[in-house]
């Protein structure tokens, strides 16, 4: 066995030029492929952590059962009440893997300068535990500061945060009074002064001149409830997402709720929508390299055969068998493929080390700020891609070394 | 006088009315024309004749290389004509030895590999390899060179490389197509030597092909090729003594 390995070796060395190439072609593709892989992997994470912790919707969020659907029309009806939560708190603080579980309601209305008004929409939150699942992001994520002005304070139940479209739409200041109106549950006009205390950029385009952040006590004020409309859950691992679903949805049965429990990625249609993205230059990404290898394997392997056709006669005749050389040729393309991973791995490596020390800053969609520009080491793709490329370097070696083997012996010890 | 049958020694090769034909286009060339052919075991034997005739085809098919068109190849009294191509490989690594006329060594191996090359096809562990081809180098004389690759030695060395490959496997049968064809007068008479003298040593069968009448001297059996067909035959019975033979095409 050693001796063909050897073999393989040196006859890589005959056209060292040629061997090259093909190797820092392999290479080159195994690079590109997992700094982009590392790339994208660093963007899933940061969004996912701006999702969960940023962003404070943690990992799962309880609605009761057609809230997501028909809540719109008809959300008095699909409201948790003081009851519901009791239980709903109790299932939840049950599990350790719960680090908190905080509830919500979101309010619609319109929003009034004094003079003119406009629609807006809000989440109603309770502020301290906002802050308290920033406060577990592991990344930059949950610490960029994602607001101008103050914070708001479980304290300031008025204090309300606008996006920074709304406000300049009402032409609104900070410290500025405005005045939220919505119909209570009941379907009387309500109305509240709100205390600007921040502004903000809104995670979607969309919402930029419309979205309003209030503390929970506000929101319920406006709409006369004491009612909730969602539970947002932080678990200590992403890991534990699906199979704590699962497990709750199972309990709250049990306790005879009727509750729809939805992953932070279901609901973060940004994330998706990245993510396909990425996936699709992934993609092509990986078809160019995979064209590329496969292309110089066959070209250099070819050559080879070409040039090597009375070598090959003789060692048929020598007795080799036609698989012989098939595995000679494979060898030597599974040797190139091997050549080329590490070179790979070493520039990966080195793009990774780069980046590290020279911390290159962007400012990727969605976020106003600057953020650092890195790249993650992926093993299990820096695996994957070694076991890719070297069988992929078998298979395309296989095809003209197929036909290789099939030469006539005579034929192959006459070519000059 | 007839020798009975019995009493014959079984042939190491026998043809039997073989016929070699290539297409070239339209046109049906045949190459060997019902050759019939007995080689015994121990002979050396030399197929001579102009250019054309048919001698390397004729090598090619006793060297299990290649398969007659019709006509039947036996090798030990075993009909080796339509074996699969994978037992072909198997009979050719284990009983016959090949020298070629342009040497065909292995660039990248040494000459030691070169010789290795045949037992290590076998599946021979690489230290009895090593030891086996380190005696038959010894033997064509190249023990100082064992650790060069083929492009550090001449022609004339090359060729002893071949032959010491051709004879490590300890094979039956020796087929040398025009071994000293890319060789001075001197190398190629030195090969001939060589091949007679290791034929005589160990027993091994050879049979070399060659255009060169000079080269005929000393060699015992001598088979002349014209247009594909036996044209003359001749056994000599001192082939070790420094008769000539004079046979003309
Ligand atoms: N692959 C082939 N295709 C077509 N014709 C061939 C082929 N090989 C040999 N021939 C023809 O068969 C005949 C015998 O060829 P062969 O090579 O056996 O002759 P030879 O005696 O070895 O000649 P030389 O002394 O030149 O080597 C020649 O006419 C040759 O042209
Ligand atoms: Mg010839």
């Amino acid at each position: 066995m050693m001796t063909w390995i050897k073999l393989a070796a040196r006859n890589l060395f005959r056209n060292r030029r040629r061997s090259l190439f093909t190797i820092l072609a392999i290479g080159l593709g195994f690079a590109a492929v997992n700094a982009l892989g590392g790339f994208t992997a660093y963007i899933f994470t940061s969004l996912e952590d701006g999702y969960i912790y940023g962003q404070a919707n943690g990992h799962l969020t309880i609605f009761k059962e057609g809230f997501l659907h028909e809540g719109k029309l008809d959300p008095t009806r699909y409201l948790l009440d003081e009851a519901d939560m009791a239980v709903i708190n109790e299932v939840v603080h049950a599990h350790p893997e719960v680090l908190i579980a905080t509830p919500q309601l979101h309010i619609s209305g319109l929003l009034s300068n004094g003079q003119v008004s406009t629609v807006f929409i809000a989440a109603g939150r309770v502020p301290s535990e906002v802050r308290a699942i920033n406060g577990y992001s592991r990344g930059m994520t949950g610490k960029i500061k994602l607001f101008t002005g103050k914070q708001l304070e479980d304290a300031i139940v008025f204090g309300a945060g606008l996006s920074k479209g709304l406000a300049e739409q009402l032409k609104l200041e900070l410290d500025a009074t405005a005045v939220a109106m919505a119909p209570t549950v009941s379907g009387q006009i309500n109305a509240l002064d709100a205390q600007v205390l921040q502004f903000f950029d809104a995670p979607v385009e969309a919402l930029e001149d419309k979205l309003m952040l209030v503390t929970l006590k506000f929101a319920q004020s406006l709409y006369d409830t004491t009612s909730v409309d969602r539970l947002t859950v932080l678990l200590q691992d992403d890991a534990q997402t699906e199979s704590m679903r699962a497990l709750l949805a199972r309990e709250f049965a049990a306790r005879g709720l009727k509750l729809e429990i939805k992953t932070w990625n279901e609901l973060s249609t940004f994330y998706t929508k990245v993510k396909q993205m990425f996936d699709v230059i992934f993609l092509f990404t990986f078809l160019i390299v995979f064209t590329i290898v496969v292309m110089s394997v066959i070209n250099t392997v070819g050559m080879a055969i070409m040039e090597r056709t009375r070598e090959i006669g003789t060692l048929r005749a020598l007795g080799f068998k036609r698989r012989g050389i098939i595995g000679l040729f494979a060898s030597e393309s599974m040797l190139l493929g091997l050549a080329g991973s590490l070179l790979g791995v070493a520039l990966t490596l080195i793009t990774w080390s780069g980046i590290k020390l020279l911390q290159p800053t962007w400012m990727p969609p969605q976020i106003t700020r600057r953020v650092p520009l890195e790249i993650y080491l992926v093993p299990s793709y820096m695996l994957y891609s070694v076991l890719l490329l070297v069988s992929l370097s078998l298979i395309a070696a296989s095809l003209p070394a197929r036909k290789a083997a099939r030469m006539e012996i005579v034929g192959a010890l006459g070519h000059v | 006088m007839r020798i009975p049958a019995a009493a014959r020694p079984a042939p190491l090769i026998e043809l039997r009315r073989v016929y070699k034909y290539y297409q070239m286009g339209d046109e049906r060339i045949a190459a060997l024309r019902g050759i019939s052919l007995r080689i015994q075991p121990g002979e050396f034997a030399a197929i001579w004749g102009p250019s054309g005739s048919g001698k390397s085809t004729l090598c090619n098919l006793v060297g299990l290389l290649d398969t007659p068109s019709s006509g039947t190849v036996h090798l030990e009294g075993q009909d080796v004509t339509t074996l699969a191509d994978d037992r072909r490989s198997e009979v050719r690594n284990r009983a016959i030895g090949f020298v070629f006329q342009g040497f065909n060594l292995i660039p990248v191996l040494s000459a030691l590999e070169n010789v290795m090359l045949p037992l290590q096809i076998a599946g021979t562990s690489a230290s009895l390899a090593r030891l086996r081809a380190l005696e038959r180098l010894g033997e064509v004389g190249l023990a100082p060179h064992t650790a060069h690759r083929p492009a550090k030695l001449s022609g004339g060395q090359q060729q002893r490389v071949a032959i010491a490959r051709a004879l490590v496997a300890d094979p039956v049968l020796v087929i040398a197509d025009e071994p000293t064809a890319n060789l001075d007068s001197e190398n190629a008479a030195n090969i001939i030597d060589l091949m007679r003298q290791l034929n005589e040593e160990h027993g091994t069968t050879f049979i070399f092909s060659t255009h060169d009448q000079r080269l005929l001297e000393r060699v015992g059996r001598q088979v002349l090729m014209r247009d594909g067909e036996i044209a003359d035959e001749r056994t000599l019975e001192q082939p070790k003594t420094s008769q000539v033979a004079t046979l003309r095409p």
